[in-house]
Formats: structure tokens, C-alpha cells, sequence
């Protein structure tokens, strides 16, 4: 049976920011874990999510369609058009994962970064 | 290529077996001599193609998926074989890739990620019943220069 584990812990940005670690691979089968515990922090208060996908070495399309339901549920009303998202970015994906985040256009709509810290500040 | 092939990997057509379908495309594929780039989009492209199965061929419900890997020259043909009720998923749309994700539909990603990581991408109806996926990668076995 495939399992993810996702930690979650917090740093302090502008604004607090809760930083969700995936390990595993993240496909079909795992991908509404993910979902369900980003769902679970924002029912819990958090409106600015880090993704660390560092520990994940394989993503499908499954992944990335819990990304954009994330990207949803944490979205503010006021945000126009093709800005980036300011609460949800995406940090030190694998090379794998970062080609397959181009060719479905998601760097376009979420900030990726390489090192935590910047990450962080940055929201 | 014969017409008879072995389907070298047959398993229940369940989500939980995607892992074991993607091992043997990273163990078939190091075996063959595939470039890294090329096994990576290869290994998604399957996991990709089988989800599909589970879903919308089985929609769920009990089957058998088989998949075989070969050389042809340059290039990696890999087929995925089940018996499930026809299943062509060419005339779905593509992703709105330029559109915001909040304004985006989910889903449609995996058959853009098929179509867009394979040279060949075949969806075929078995005379007795059940599909055949016929994918072909160019260039996969090369050095990455």
C-alpha cells in the first residue's frame, strides 16, 4: 500500500506560514491525504501554506490536482487574473517534479523556491 | 514487433498497485538502457494511463491491467492491455494552461501529460473486447547530452 507522511510546522514570515513536508510519492492513490491534511490546517486557521515537496520523488496529475484544489480553498476573493498566489508557494521540488510543474503551466501561478528561508520571507 | 506479446506485468487494476507499476517501468526501463529524462516522463506517463484504467475503464470495480515494455531501436513501445468497457479518452480537452489555477477546471491533466510526454499515443479497442494503450517514446535510449 503507497502512503505519504506530511509534517507540519509553522515559521513566521510576514505573516504566519504553515509549511506542509510531503515524503512519499504522491499519485492517484495518495494524493487526498494531502488534500485532506491542507484542509485540516486551514479549517484550523492557516491562510499561507508552504509546500515542501523535497521528500517527493514521484508526482502525477493526482498531485497536482490536489495542489489546485488547495490553491482554491486558500484563495482570496480579491486576487485578479494571472497574479501568482500569495498563500500558497511551492518549495524544492526535484527536477522530475519541477518539469512536469512547467509543462502544466503551474510555475506561472506558484512561486517555487529552492531554499526555505527565502521561501518563507517571501510571504 | 510480434503481434503476440507477453505482458511481462499483470496486476489487479487498483490505485494501491500504481507503485508497483511505476517499479517495474523504472526496473524494465534500466534494464533496456533508457535515459533518466526519458524514463522519468515514461514513468509518469504509465502511472498516468493506469490510473486512468481504475477510474473510468473499471470505473473502479474488480479488472486486470498488463503492461509491456520494449526496445525498438532508439525508441521504448510500451502497451497497456485490460478488459475494460471501451475507453478512448482522445477528444478530452486539454487543460486551461493559461488560465489562473482558481479559474481552471481539475482534472484533464493526465491525458494532456500522455499525449505531451509520448512521440506515439494510441488508444485502442480489442476485437474481443477491452483496450489496448500503445505509447512510444523516441529517442529514450541516448545519452542526455
Amino acid at each position: 500500500m503507497t502512503t505519504i507522511n506530511i509534517m507540519v510546522g509553522q515559521a513566521q514570515g510576514n505573516v504566519p506560514v504553515t509549511i506542509l513536508r510531503v515524503e512519499g510519492d504522491i499519485d492517484a492513490a495518495t494524493h487526498k491525504a494531502l488534500q485532506d491534511k491542507a484542509s485540516e490546517v486551514i479549517e484550523s486557521g492557516s491562510t499561507h501554506i508552504l509546500l515542501d515537496l523535497g521528500g517527493v520523488e514521484y508526482m502525477g496529475s493526482a498531485g497536482f490536482r490536489a495542489i489546485h484544489a488547495i490553491s482554491n480553498m486558500l484563495r482570496d476573493d480579491d486576487s485578479t487574473g494571472l497574479a501568482k498566489s500569495p498563500h500558497l508557494k511551492l518549495l524544492n521540488p526535484t527536477e522530475a517534479v519541477g518539469r512536469v510543474i512547467k509543462t502544466l503551466g503551474f510555475d506561472v501561478y506558484l512561486d517555487i523556491f529552492q531554499d526555505r528561508d527565502e521561501a518563507v520571507s517571501s510571504f | 514487433m510480434s503481434a503476440e506479446q507477453v505482458f511481462d506485468l499483470s496486476v489487479k487494476a487498483r490505485l494501491e498497485n500504481l507503485k508497483a507499476v511505476r517499479s517495474y517501468i523504472d526496473r524494465v526501463g534500466a534494464e533496456l538502457g533508457v535515459n533518466e529524462q526519458a524514463l522519468g516522463d515514461l514513468r509518469l506517463v504509465v502511472d498516468e494511463a493506469v490510473t486512468n484504467v481504475v477510474h473510468y475503464g473499471y470505473e473502479d470495480l474488480e479488472g486486470i491491467v498488463e503492461v509491456h515494455m520494449q526496445r525498438d531501436g532508439d525508441s521504448v513501445v510500451i502497451r497497456i492491455r485490460d478488459q475494460a468497457k471501451t475507453f478512448n479518452p482522445s477528444h478530452i480537452e486539454n487543460p486551461q494552461l493559461d488560465t489562473a489555477l482558481k479559474d481552471r477546471d481539475l482534472g484533464g491533466m493526465g491525458i494532456y501529460l500522455i499525449k505531451k510526454m509520448t512521440d506515439e499515443a494510441e488508444f485502442l479497442s480489442l476485437p474481443g473486447g477491452g483496450n489496448e494503450i500503445r505509447l512510444v517514446k523516441y529517442g529514450a535510449i541516448q545519452a542526455v547530452s
